[in-house]
């Protein structure tokens, strides 16, 4: 029986990342859907999910033939790349230096840029929603399909990190299908924050253990390097609004 | 098609260099502290302890030097 020690930063990792990127992408299908109607918005999401499922089967087996220390070393340093370019982008959002993600103003740009396209010309304009919808969901759902395979496969839980996944791209579809208007008051920021905080802990550990290092404490480490990170981007931020405010 | 292949790639690329100047820093520290490691037999314990502060001390100097560069 898996420890739910064990599982659970896995699936709050890849839980809270997948509501991030699921709200960036439910953000411009929304877009497409009120303007271009629901079907070019379906049909290009179908295609989107279908190509990342298709990644996801092809990537799978191919895992399971790369020795474990590899792996770990791998994973290690892509969750540590991913998740500190997350944690410094969301410190210079707390700390102001650069604008917050406005899902209302993407969807205000996204709608603009349809509508221009239709001012353009009249034709395909079917087609060009639902390719504006697959790669929206194609390119949002790229980073979950990474997250959860990164989060998941060092220590076999691939399975527990996907129904994560799977749970945030339900609840924000369930809380979109009612609200029916871009999802604006998720504490976006936060989330990432959070995330990269998690990514970040789970880099170092990976990435370590890919090089040999036995961590005390074991999976326990995880908690000491999540508290570190965490500090350490709230301190980041904290000098960064000082040194903009001084440097203005 | 093409763009979507394009896009798609600067994405994927985009998801690891979000800084480059932070993203080769890493990638150095990562490099001495498995090289530490298994060739000059450090303590594993010591390279963990680098790679572990050395990530903390990127971040803050990352945040900081863009935080400079946007007030200027």
């Amino acid at each position: 029986m898996m420890a739910l020690s064990a599982a659970a930063p896995a699936v709050s990792a890849a839980f809270l990342a997948s509501i991030v990127e699921v709200v960036e992408a439910f953000t411009i299908v929304l877009a497409v859907a009120t303007l271009r109607g629901w079907r070019p918005a379906a049909l290009g999401t179908t295609a989107g999910l279908g190509l990342l499922a298709a990644i996801v089967l092809l990537l799978g087996p191919l895992l399971d033939r790369v020795p474990m220390t590899a792996l770990q070393l791998a994973i290690g340093i892509m969750l540590l790349l991913f998740g500190m370019g997350w944690l410094r982008k969301a410190s210079l959002r707390a700390a102001g230096v650069i604008p917050l993600h406005d899902e209302d103003a993407i969807f205000a740009a996204e709608a603009a840029e349809l509508t221009e396209q239709e001012r353009r010309r009249q034709r395909n304009l079917g087609w060009a929603a639902g390719v504006t919808a697959f790669k929206a969901v194609l390119l949002e759902g790229l980073e979950v399909v990474f997250i959860v395979i990164a989060v998941g496969a060092g220590r076999g839980l691939l399975v527990p990190a996907s129904l994560g996944a799977l749970a945030a791209c339900a609840l924000v579809l369930a809380v979109g299908a009612i609200v029916h208007r871009p999802l604006s008051r998720v504490p976006e920021n936060t989330l990432k924050f959070g995330v990269g905080v998690m990514l970040s802990a789970f880099g170092v550990f990976w990435t370590g253990e890919g090089l040999g290092i036995a961590w005390p404490g074991q999976d326990l480490a995880l908690l000491l390097f999540a508290v570190l990170f965490l500090g350490a981007g709230l301190f980041a931020s904290t000098l960064a609004r000082k040194l903009a405010v001084g440097f203005a | 098609m093409i763009k979507i292949f394009k896009e798609v790639a600067a994405e994927l690329v985009g998801m690891f260099v979000a800084e480059k100047r932070l993203t080769l820093a890493v990638l150095a520290l990562i490099a001495v502290a498995g090289s530490l490691v298994d060739f000059a037999g450090v303590n594993p314990l010591v390279g963990g302890a680098l790679l572990l502060f050395g990530c903390l001390i990127l971040l803050i100097e990352s945040v900081c030097r863009s935080g400079r560069a946007g007030a200027s």
